[in-house]
């Protein structure tokens, strides 16, 4: 995996070159089986700023892509979590529900949200590309 | 997900110093452009509680008010008596009602002598209250000049248990002999020049407040940075506020009735309101209120362990069994004391110290407790 960076108004956010993306700021990452892994991006942790709690979807939830699967508790607001694919919860991480700063310390790894089991694997790979994600914020400037 | 236009905005007089030197993260407070935090707001929120921070507020207004007619003026609009006010005293906070005994705005007045007072407006209303004391001055007649001062010094706020110590390295011994709610005006910081000084703020901690010239307050901000002092943002100052219990307008206080009980509900304490004076804007629909009793009181909430990271927000409704019992007017989650907190109005039949309510967040329900302010005790009171 290898990360870039992109600038907005001075303020740079990490992209992993290895992840694809939504328009309403999660990365997912295909894995085996056709389970999608996801999370929040860096832009999205760092808009947020601290991050204080998280509601986390039930495993076995069956979601369309798009859908309120939670939500995100920061000192300035609540935002949704939106699903990235359709498909069924299959795994949730809990240790965020203790430790909600690891989507700031590390959004991508330690950090990472839901797995999800995807309905339609296509899905997949019409979220945006890095390159694809980047411009989209060069072009919002 | 995110709102983040900030042009159109009003920047403070030291941005470029906090986005080139401090790499504040910077965003939209009041129509001002502010650091809301530098290096994370929890972090920040526990240095002025343990340590000392220093936060830049020059977007609060600053207002002059001076001539024959001042003080009989601003006994006019304010609830507090200010008529035993010391000179380089700050009175303490006052309120400014409408007739209808709603807020206007919380103010805290400044004594130079009999005839010049200063006096810090939120910077939501400074436009609205610039506009208020003329018309007031006009009706009445009163022989009162009105300055704007906001963009001609820069303020900061340093806070914390370590502030005193600190500021003894730069500014020397008399630091010490500056008691709570006293100022000084002329003396320097660091060999820079500084307009005031004075020993206060709005976090519950001991603390210093500084104006100076924007050329100055840059060299002030190097000297107190190179002393140990940290740069905290306006997020944590939030957080700070809301577990003293001090009010923000258009959460806890506003002017339209029909959102806002009158200023008897919100127990704004330290002094403000003074049954004993007569003849401020407001006095009887206040008196009539506290003739008749208030519906609603405002409240601590604290959410219990099991739901620390349940935060609580602004509009969020509480209940007891079916019932709505009030509204929550801030909230957020408070590391010092590792829980969701917010304050509320509630009906005053279910406004009992230590009883569980219930919040609903997205439509399910969480278990909080009603507590009195402050909701951080054993804060230092300075001499």
């Amino acid at each position: 995996m290898s990360e870039v960076e992109f600038e907005v108004e001075g303020k740079k956010y990490v992209v992993r070159t290895d992840l694809r993306y939504t328009e309403t700021e999660e990365w997912a990452k295909k894995e085996e089986d056709n389970r999608v892994r996801e999370g929040i991006t860096d832009y999205a942790q760092k808009e947020l700023r601290d991050i204080v709690g998280i509601e986390l979807p039930e495993v076995g939830t069956e979601v369309k892509k798009g859908d309120s699967i939670g939500s995100i508790e920061s000192v300035k607001a609540v935002s949704d979590l939106y699903a990235a694919v359709s498909g069924r919860i299959v795994e949730v991480n809990e240790r965020l529900l203790e430790e909600p700063e690891l989507l700031n310390k590390d959004p991508y790894g330690d950090g990472w949200i839901v797995i999800i089991e995807m309905s339609d694997p296509n899905e997949y790979e019409q979220l945006l590309t890095p390159e694809a994600y980047i411009e989209k914020h060069k072009e919002s400037k | 997900m995110f709102a983040k236009s900030t042009k159109g905005v009003n920047r403070i007089p030291l941005w470029e110093f906090h986005v080139r030197e401090l790499g504040a993260d910077m965003g939209e407070f009041a129509g001002w452009e502010v650091p809301m935090m530098y290096t994370g707001a929890l972090q920040e929120h526990m240095i002025v509680r343990t340590d000392a921070g220093v936060f830049d507020v020059s977007h609060m207004g600053r207002i002059r008010v001076s001539g024959p007619d001042a003080e009989p003026f601003l006994q006019r609009i304010f609830t507090k008596n200010i008529a035993k006010t010391k000179e380089y005293h700050l009175s303490g906070p006052t309120l400014v009602l409408n007739a209808y005994a709603r807020v206007k705005d919380d103010e805290m007045p400044y004594k130079v002598s009999d005839e010049e007072w200063l006096v810090v407006v939120n910077a939501l209303y400074r436009d609205k209250m610039l506009k208020y004391y003329e018309n007031v001055i006009k009706t009445h007649n009163f022989d009162v000049r009105v300055e704007d001062l906001t963009s001609k010094y820069a303020m900061i706020a340093i806070q914390g248990p370590r502030s005193a110590e600190i500021l003894e390295k730069i500014c020397g011994d008399w630091i010490h002999d500056l008691r709570a709610l006293q100022f000084r005006i002329g003396e320097s910081v660091s060999e820079h020049d500084a307009f005031l000084i004075s020993r206060s703020g709005w976090t519950g901690e001991d603390g210093f407040e500084i104006w100076a010239e924007p050329k100055n307050m840059v060299d002030i901000y190097r000297a107190l940075l190179k002393a140990g002092v940290k740069p905290v943002g306006i997020i944590c100052r939030d957080m700070l506020r809301i577990e003293m219990g001090y009010v923000l307008g258009e959460h806890e206080y506003g002017e339209d009735p029909l959102r806002f009980p009158p200023a008897n509900s919100l127990r704004y304490g330290l002094g403000a309101i003074d049954w004993n004076k007569r003849g401020f804007v407001g006095e009887e629909a206040l008196r009539a209120y506290r003739r008749e009793g208030v519906r609603w009181v405002r409240v601590g909430i604290k959410m219990r362990r099991k739901h620390a990271r349940a935060v609580i927000r602004q509009g969020y409704k509480l209940y007891v069994e079916d019932q709505v019992i009030g509204w929550m007017t801030s909230g957020t989650y408070s590391p010092y004391l590792k829980t969701a907190i917010g304050q509320a109005y509630v009906d005053v039949r279910y406004a009992i110290f230590g009883d569980i309510v219930e919040v609903e967040i997205r439509g399910k329900r969480y278990e909080g407790k009603i507590v009195e302010f402050p909701l951080v005790r054993g804060r230092p009171v300075v001499r």
